[in-house]
């Protein structure tokens, strides 16, 4: 299916953000460097009761305070925020609370400090209602129900409901199998924790509502506001040039901007709602954390036959998103059955992470896999590449397909088949370990809308929905459009992330930025490219269809020295404007970006202590439309991979219920201290659907890495550790198998 | 602005747009605080009515004159007061180093100085690292080097990385790599830092 890869002129080179000017020297304008005349601070009070109904909020002391200008809770504003919970009706403010970190009042006032001081002299009384924190417990019959329909979140339709999927038979599988495993894998809730926190600007011009959000797509966060505050969408304007981070937890609009949109009418001035850095930790979401039950049947010689998988996920109060856990994906499994159960319970809720569904269950599967071969001695290596995944559920192809260049380019550029050692052979205190593991993101074409306008200097201003989160999606939009034009990139102006302004955008969510608007950018370049030949067809008394342009010139192709600026053309016509909205499907196909990671440690036998000495991602995601940024994503997302590996955890107190530790220090995130050198490789063979061949980048590095320590670590020391986070005092504790 | 009547769009207007109570629409009620100076209450939380004090603020070679109370910190005050907002807020604790400015030749959190410490020091900030239209070598360095993705973290990485230049033209990777450490990048482009603090290293040789 793949194509070879093609020379591009400005596509696949190593091309600095065209705002990296900006970035780096303050002048980037975030949302929170926003100031508006008149503008009030506004902060949340949160609930300090996992579950609990208020019964009271007495807010007089507060409005007394000189400065507040305005405080809004459950009963005088009530707002749905519907893309906060999936599956049962959410307000941005709840009664009862469901989480320690539920909001319960915001309060707008002429400085931060007072809005803060506002909130402790907020009264709420609180009925405290029975909770329960652990999902297992949460599904036994006699557990205090969090919504109406119990614990169990509903799935498609009223009914509670598990998300289940299966193929072939799993029973005929086992019964094929020489030997059939069972095991259990356990992951934490862990947060994004994007450098930013959460903020939102929002003001009201005659009924016109304008919110500086921090979002990963304005068009999603207009069609959200505008649906809960039943205002038409022209009475909506998002705006995020800038953004600072978010992995997940920054789609579609949130609570925040709402509230700060809420206290912005009621004060009749704009308002600066600022979380804190615990806001963030307690008040959002993170990655849903797992119990996965693993059943795995194989042959003799490593092939598996069956597999199945029952698992839970811990959602918390409120179900924002699946639950679900992918990370079978990679693997040609003929016979397969999964049951996951997204679980509620009284704690801070889980959704959208960086790969959503895939960290956890590639950690739980790749382990489990990684385990089998060494207990049926079989080098990992092989076993991995034996079981890849060659068909989609075992019959529809994949677009493009590179895995087995990923194992091969990847063990070979670490020295795999040099390094690798059984299992807990190294003597002396520093252990070494190699270990691998298989990682990727499915990739598909989606709606997407571009405009680019053509200036009479020949120069183009493409207009695209982007917020560019960090991916560099503002440079790779500009990339694909001066190769689709023909002109050079200093040739293009991009304005992004401006409801008002710019074109629909499926939002930064789903690695989709490139394949859903960059098709539509190369479409709408297309357009305005026939605008342009039709036009200087007369003025070169030649055919459109024979005309071509690159660097700027209009000629013809047959003979090059026929040409004409394309300002001449432009200029004549005023200005040309391309559009496009794209919505292209697959049929019959199935498209997805694969991965194979590769890590040597180095395991202190008396502390426990890891140390990454190698670490080499070897990524299969089409064309790569800028080698730089590109590279960084893959290093960012095995940097958070190796967060989630060793130290982070969100932990709630037991009793309580509390969060303990929502901050950077006590959450652990890794640090320039941890983070070994990520060594990169593409192997960069064209998509025949993606633009200019290019498949998705940004949320694949996180899939693999996981796993890809844990099983090193393994390797160094003989010992399985089978819950996240890989802690020393767990590899000490953990039995040489 | 307590005024109903006296705001464009009051907010029984605002109201009657939304709907009343119907599932899919907000509701807002009231909300708005009417203060009564007279019966203005001062919360112990806060103390006594905070008192400004008016400072010199020396921010990249200019003088700034500014009132703070003494909670303000000098990050809030660089955003809000000086206007130099390139200098980020990412914890407020003291933890993740994004509003890293260098005071008196060192860098150190602004988020956990506070303001009325500042009367009589150099403070240099992101903004004050350019010449004129001339970056300094280490910003010229992050954007070869990719050094942003989000870019939260940006001007803090490069003020640590400039402080550290400072004190020694010519770090290593390991010194590079300790004196970027008290900065959090949640992007994971620790690669990318190092290697643009590496690369003006590698010019100073």
């Amino acid at each position: 299916m793949a194509q070879a890869p093609k020379e591009f002129s400005v596509v696949g080179k190593r091309i600095p953000r065209i705002d990296a000017h900006e970035r780096v020297t303050g002048q980037a304008q975030y949302t929170g460097d926003i100031q508006l005349p008149g503008m009030l601070y506004a902060r949340v009070l949160r609930s300090p009761h996992p579950h609990a109904k208020i019964v009271g909020i007495d807010t007089s002391k507060a409005e007394k305070l000189p400065g507040v200008k305005a405080i809004v809770h459950h009963e005088n504003a009530k707002v749905p925020w519907s893309s906060g919970g999936l599956t049962h009706q959410r307000f941005i403010f709840n009664n009862p609370v469901r989480y320690v970190g539920d909001a319960v009042a915001a309060v707008a006032a002429t400085d931060r400090h007072i809005a803060e001081d506002a909130l402790k002299l907020i009264d709420v009384k609180y009925e405290k209602i029975p909770h329960v924190l652990d999902a297992n417990e949460a599904l036994k019959p006699d557990a205090p129900k969090i919504t109406p329909n119990g614990n169990l979140s509903v799935g498609k339709g009223s009914a509670s409901a598990p998300i289940e999927e299966s193929w072939g038979d799993v029973d005929k599988g086992f019964s094929e199998a020489d030997r059939v495993f069972e095991d259990t894998y356990i992951t934490k809730h862990v947060n994004n924790a994007q450098m930013e926190r959460r903020v939102s600007v929002a003001k009201w011009d005659a009924g016109k509502l304008t919110v500086f959000a921090s979002t990963q797509g304005v068009s999603n966060a207009r069609t959200d506001i505008a649906k809960d505050f039943a205002l038409p969408l022209s009475k909506v304007r998002i705006v995020c040039k800038y953004m600072g981070g978010g992995f997940g937890n920054k789609n579609q609009a949130q609570d925040y901007d709402y509230m700060a949109a809420v206290l912005a009418k009621v004060a009749g001035q704009p308002v600066k709602l600022e979380f804190t850095r615990e806001d963030d930790y307690i008040g959002m979401h993170g990655r849903w954390s797992s119990e996965q039950r693993y059943k795995i049947g194989v042959k003799k010689d490593g092939t598996i036959t069956a597999v199945t998988l029952n698992a839970v996920t811990n959602m918390g109060a409120y179900r924002k998103q699946s639950g679900n856990l992918s990370g079978t994906d990679f693997y040609n499994i003929p016979n397969f059955k999964k049951v996951i159960l997204p679980v509620h319970t009284n704690t801070v809720v889980a959704a959208n992470y960086r790969a959503p569904s895939y960290p956890q269950s590639v950690f739980g599967f790749a382990s489990f896999l990684d385990q089998i071969a060494h207990e049926m001695d079989i080098n990992p290596v092989d076993m991995f590449m034996r079981n890849r995944i060659q068909k989609y559920k075992s019959k529809t192809p994949f677009t493009s397909n590179f895995l087995e260049q990923c194992i091969s380019e990847g063990s070979k550029r670490i020295g795999w088949q040099e390094k690798w050692h059984k299992a807990g052979a190294t003597g002396g205190e520093k252990k070494h370990g190699i270990g691998m593991a298989l990682g990727g993101y499915p990739f598909r074409p989606g709606l997407g809308a571009a405009t680019i306008r053509l200036n009479p200097d020949g120069t183009a201003h493409v207009l695209v929905g982007v917020s560019d989160i960090g991916t560099g999606a503002k440079s790779t939009m500009a990339i694909i459009a001066a190769e689709a034009l023909g002109i050079s990139l200093t040739q293009i102006q991009l304005t992004n992330g401006d409801t008002d302004v710019t074109p629909y955008s499926v939002g930064e969510s789903g690695s989709r930025t490139t394949s859903f608007t960059g098709l539509a950018v190369i479409a709408a370049a297309e357009d305005v490219r026939r605008q342009i030949f039709n036009r200087a067809a007369g003025q070169m008394k030649v055919k459109a269809e024979e005309l071509d342009l690159r660097d700027g010139e209009v000629f013809v192709k047959a003979d090059p020295s026929q040409k004409l600026p394309l300002e001449r053309v432009v200029r004549s016509a005023g200005e040309m404007i391309g559009r496009a909205t794209t919505n292209p499907a697959f049929k019959d196909v199935e498209g997805k970006s694969f991965s194979a990671h590769f890590a040597e440690v180095e395991v202190d036998g008396i502390t426990g202590h890891v140390k990454i000495s190698r670490y080499v991602a070897a990524h299969d995601s089409g064309t790569i439309i800028n080698r730089l940024p590109a590279e960084s994503q893959i290093k960012g997302g095995v940097t958070q991979g190796i967060g989630m590996a060793f130290t982070e955890e969100l932990i709630i107190d037991k009793v309580t219920g509390i969060p303990i530790n929502p901050n950077y220090r006590d959450a652990k995130v890794p640090t320039h201290l941890e983070v070994p050198e990520v060594e990169v490789i593409f192997i960069e063979q064209m998509d025949p659907f993606g633009p200019f061949g290019g498949k998705v980048v940004g949320e694949p590095p996180i899939t693999a890495a996981v796993a890809t320590i844990a099983n090193a670590i393994f390797n160094a020391t003989g010992k399985r550790v089978k819950e996240l986070p890989i802690t020393p005092d767990k590899i000490l504790q953990a039995r040489q198998v | 602005m307590n005024d109903e009547k006296g705001s464009k769009f009051s907010r029984r207007s605002f109201l009657k747009g939304l709907g009343s109570s119907a599932i899919g629409t907000a509701a807002i009620s009231t909300g708005l605080v009417k203060t009564d100076p007279a019966e203005a209450y001062t919360p112990e939380t806060s103390g006594n009515a905070p008192a400004k004090k008016a400072l010199n603020l020396k921010v990249n070679g200019k003088l700034y004159k500014v009132d703070v109370e003494h909670r303000n910190t000098l990050a809030e005050v660089l955003r809000d007061q000086v206007g130099l907002t390139g200098t980020k807020i990412g914890c407020d604790r003291g933890e993740c180093g994004a509003c890293t400015v260098i005071i008196d030749g060192r860098n150190m959190y602004s988020c956990s100085q506070l303001a009325v410490w500042m009367e009589g020091k150099e403070i240099l900030t992101i903004e004050g690292l350019a010449k004129g239209d001339k970056l300094d070598p280490l910003q010229e360095a992050f954007i070869e080097h990719d050094g942003p993705q989000c870019g939260f973290c940006t001007s803090g990485q490069i003020m640590s990385g400039k402080a550290l230049l400072m004190k020694n033209p010519k770090p290593n990777e390991t010194q590079a790599r300790r004196g970027l450490s008290g900065n959090l990048c949640r992007c994971g482009n620790y690669n990318r830092e190092v290697a643009a603090v590496l690369a003006v290293a590698a010019k100073a040789r």
